[in-house]
């Protein structure tokens, strides 16, 4: 903070001295040492951003999320960490547990705040091409790759938030793996946010070359803030030609955190991208997914599992894109919600002209555990091509008593019984991609969350 | 116009219902919307004060909302009515007796086989000719019992209190712009009230009917069906194909008392130029059961979304609905059911078909309010698409804020199975007539729950909506 403002007022503090807010200069700074196009696009994402109007409940994309009264962008400032520590050992303790529950994988990267503290990748991957860096270095070893990618996938002028992003990314991470090579084990990201009162931004660019095999976990952890804080994210994954991926968030913020992710994945022909959004923490968690199926014998599962207590809210906006001939989409989306927690569930199905063959399926299912808990679903189909077959369904209910009733009647607690069948109701979803340390992780999770459950 | 063979000739191309009589309107409003248009239908019916008051309240509503941004195409909307006439009075007074009917308007309903139905089975009938009422009659023994069908222009004149109890207490004035608009120009509908305890077996039924070119309709009406009553209602409405596009917009209000049973059905066959937009909306007291059966053939967009509050315990809401949508044609249509209080039950089944460059859209909202507890409801929607140039959308809403309840939503689309059509044809049934029978076993859930003439109705029309869809 600059001397002449020692003497103001705490207005002028937040509007106008402040090096750190979110505005202009604050993409500048940023942009500091960047190559001229990605500045150039920085400032674009900006003009975008400026231009564009906050989203209000009037929009259908945002008729239950009242970003008013749940997000004030001016009242955040960016992450100001300028170093974080590298060294293990001085990781805080949540982090390294975090990373310690975890099976193996074949590379990592750790992130706190703004800034990559740590990469490794597997030696023999290494050789045959597998890239797994911080956006930063990758601009500066594989340039084009990077430029060809970044931003293609997730554009600015997709909307308000992807625009902000794309102006103030800070850090991000790149990953791509070359034809045919194979992961057999998970790359994992473990990100830890410490500061109160600041807006994150980062990327992820995946890019699967054609016939390779990834799988990506990436996982953020933080304490509660009493101080709002704002993380936002935009995903750009790309499976060529019969590549394989999944891709796998689990979101388990403290409260005070507003996440806001911005994701899309493009399957080409024959490809195939399994997605999993788990939310578990923050104040808000809102994801916009869409999943585009570009050529022929595309595939994609599209999973959600989400459990809210206190005042949560979380809102799930998802899309599923069918534009050629026989290509299958498959989405389920479960979640239980106890004490005055509340779930959103808007879901489309597009069947584009032509996209005949097209398999395409969509499931939200609710669990209202208390009486102020509330569940919107949206499930919707706009099918233009006549050979489909399509379907969607939603379900919002209370506990099955009958199920619960039976457990007790063989000797189980009340408590124990139910933890059973939320577990058993909410399993489906992992069973469907059962990766190594995500089930346990997030069952450990909900259990804490139904250990309170009055 | 004698176009008489039309009904026993019909073909693909051919509407039915396409042939104009000529009779002479005894009172035309002028062209499009106002307030002098506004205050010359009040005073044209001699309305008391409070509801002209309620007609100019009304247009203000009408003009501070805007277009609906959402739904069909509405684009062009604003166009069509500037152009018409928003009231259009056919006769001077409303006739009892089938006889005193004037020979034009007679023979219009003749062609749609009016008086010969109301002979066979129904307890009532009303016809409406462009904005009034032109026939009315009800079976003596059900008007000796006090029941009452009216015009509702009658129903305001003889029954003034239960009218004003209850008019336009179902659906608010700021409900929508076009709830609003038929809230100012209204003209023509009925008003029904069953008295307690009174089942009417057999259905009562309006005719609603617009003859003349550039011509709105606005039909309201109220009815009222008393504690523990019973009966079923039956409208259907058609028009001559004119170059120049129509306009429909009527609202419907039902109160279903205590332990009272009501359906409501509508065939709409407008033709394929008539904007339909209406407002149906009824209100279910304990234990109360109300069904929407729903069938919308014709017109050239349809938004209709019958709505159930259900608003005692035990009360219970039904939609069953039906779309078809041809080329040129856009069928918005759903239903909408509001769980307000506990052990409430719904079900909505909607059915669409879209062939050629057809679009049907399910558009519908079920809402659970906090303290709905034990409330069930399922939703089923399913649509049948014929061509590759055809589209479906299906958009519901399910807002849920009691955790004691029970909701599902379901919705599938599909295509006639080459399999299905396959097995049929190698039994030598004629593709054509395999397809229609695909088509029938598929609404077979709805149309069965048709009287009898309108089943038959129904599976002829879909049977020559299917002729040459093959291909």
């Amino acid at each position: 903070m600059s001397d002449t403002m020692t003497t103001t007022m705490t207005e002028t503090i937040a509007t106008e001295g402040v090096t750190d807010a979110l505005n202009a200069a604050a993409v500048e700074r940023v942009s500091l040492g960047e190559p001229e196009w990605l500045r150039e696009r920085r400032a674009e994402a900006w003009a975008v951003y400026e231009r564009t109007p906050m989203p209000t409940t009037k929009l259908e994309e945002w008729r239950y999320t009242d970003l008013r009264t749940k997000l004030d962008l001016d009242g955040l400032r960016l992450s100001e960490s300028e170093t974080a520590p590298d060294d293990p050992a001085a990781w805080p303790a949540r982090l390294r547990e975090t990373m310690e529950a975890d099976h193996e994988a074949s590379g990592h990267i750790v992130c706190i705040d703004s800034h990559v503290v740590h990469t490794d990748i597997d030696a023999s991957l290494a050789e045959q091409g597998v890239i797994l860096d911080s956006l930063h270095d990758a601009l500066e070893s594989h340039p084009e790759l990077v430029q060809e990618h970044l931003g293609a996938v997730v554009p600015a002028e997709d909307g308000k938030f992807e625009a902000l992003n794309a102006a103030l990314w800070n850090d991000g991470i790149f990953l791509y793996v070359p034809a045919n090579v194979k992961l057999d084990l998970p790359i994992r990201v473990t990100r830890w946010l410490s500061e109160p009162g600041t807006a994150y931004f980062s990327r992820v660019l995946i890019v699967a070359d054609r016939h390779s095999q990834v799988s990506y976990v990436d996982e953020v952890v933080s304490d509660d803030f009493a101080d709002p804080s704002f993380k936002s994210s935009a995903v750009e994954v790309v499976a060529r030609d019969g590549a394989v991926v999944q891709y796998v968030t689990l979101q388990r913020v403290g409260r005070g955190t507003f996440v806001q992710s911005a994701q899309r994945t493009l399957a080409e022909r024959d490809a195939r991208i399994d997605t999993l959004n788990v939310g578990l923490g923050a104040s808000v968690h809102r994801v916009d997914l869409n999943a585009r199926l570009l050529g022929p014998g595309a595939n994609s599962e599209m999973l959600g599992l989400y459990f809210g207590d206190g005042s949560q809210h979380f809102d799930f906006n998802t899309s599923q894109d069918h534009i050629e001939p026989n290509t299958g989409s498959d989405l389920l989306y479960k979640g239980a919600l106890d004490g005055k927690s509340r779930a959103v569930f808007r879901g489309v199905i597009r069947v584009h002209p032509g996209a005949q063959r097209t398999d395409a399926y969509q499931t939200n299912r609710n669990l209202l555990l208390s009486p102020g808990a509330r569940a919107d679903s949206l499930p919707n189909l706009e099918i233009e091509a006549d050979d489909v077959k399509c379907s969607h369904g939603a379900t919002v209910g209370e506990l099955d008593s009958e199920a619960k009733f039976y457990l007790m009647s063989r000797g189980l607690s009340r408590t124990q019984a139910e933890r059973l069948v939320v577990l058993g109701f909410l399993g489906e979803v992992l069973s469907r991609l059962p990766l190594g340390g995500v089930v346990e992780k997030v069952v450990g999770v909900i259990e804490e969350k139904l250990s309170q459950h009055g | 116009m004698p176009q008489n063979e039309t009904i026993q000739d019909l073909n693909l191309d051919e509407y039915k219902y396409d042939f104009v009589t000529t009779a002479e309107p005894v009172f035309r409003a002028q062209k499009g919307l106002s307030e002098e248009v506004v205050r010359q239908i009040s005073a044209h019916k001699e309305e008391p004060q409070w509801m002209l008051d309620f007609r100019l309240k009304a247009l203000k509503v009408y003009e501070s909302k805007p277009m609906p941004t959402w739904g069909g195409d509405l684009t062009d909307l604003q166009n069509v009515l500037d152009e018409i006439y928003f009231y259009v009075r056919p006769q001077d007074r409303m006739e009892r007796s089938w006889d005193d009917v004037p020979e034009e308007i007679k023979d219009t309903f003749e062609k749609l086989g009016i008086p010969e139905a109301e002979r066979k089975i129904l307890a009532g009938v009303g016809a409406q000719y462009e904005s009034e009422m032109v026939y009315h009659s009800l079976r003596e023994e059900w008007e000796k019992q006090g029941v009452i069908f009216d015009s509702i222009e009658d129903g305001l004149k003889n029954h003034p209190e239960l009218f004003r109890e209850h008019f336009s207490t179902i659906i608010p004035i700021g409900a929508n712009k076009f709830h609003a608009m038929n809230s100012a120009v209204w003209s023509g509908g009925q008003f029904v009230y069953i008295r307690k305890g009174d089942t009417l077996d057999t259905p009562l039924q309006a005719y609603f009917r617009v003859n003349q070119e550039r011509m709105g309709q606005f039909e309201r009406t109220l009815i009222i069906v008393d504690e523990g009553a019973q009966a079923h209602y039956i409208e259907g409405c058609t028009a001559p194909v004119y170059s120049t596009e129509s306009f429909h917009s009527g609202v419907i209000e039902i109160v279903v008392k205590k332990n009272a049973r009501f359906r409501y059905t509508t065939i709409q066959n407008w033709s394929n130029n008539m904007y339909n937009l209406v407002t149906q909306r009824a209100i279910v007291e304990e234990g109360g059961h109300m069904e929407w059966l729903d069938g919308n053939l014709g017109s050239k967009l349809t938004m209709k979304y019958p709505s159930c509050y259900l608003v005692g315990e035990h009360a219970h809401g039904e939609i069953l609905s039906i779309a078809y949508s041809g080329d040129g044609q856009h069928q918005d249509t759903g239903g909408k059911v509001i769980h307000a209080a506990p052990y409430t039950t719904s079900s909505i089944v909607s059915k669409s078909i879209s062939k050629g460059h057809g679009r049907s859209t399910y558009r519908g909202l079920l809402k659970v309010h906090e303290g709905a507890h034990h409330a069930r409801s399922n939703v089923e929607c399913d649509a049948l698409l014929i061509n590759d140039t055809s589209r479906t959308d299906t958009y519901p809403y399910i807002e849920i804020e009691e955790n004691d309840a029970n909701v599902g939503h379901e919705a599938s689309v599909s295509k006639i199975g080459e399999e299905q059509l396959f097995y049929l044809t190698s039994r030598g049934i004629a593709e054509d007539e395999a397809m229609a029978m695909i088509v029938r076993g598929f609404i077979e859930p709805i149309a069965k729950e048709l009287p009898l003439e309108y089943a038959v109705e129904l599976n002829r029309l879909i049977e020559l909506e299917m002729e040459g869809s093959v291909g």
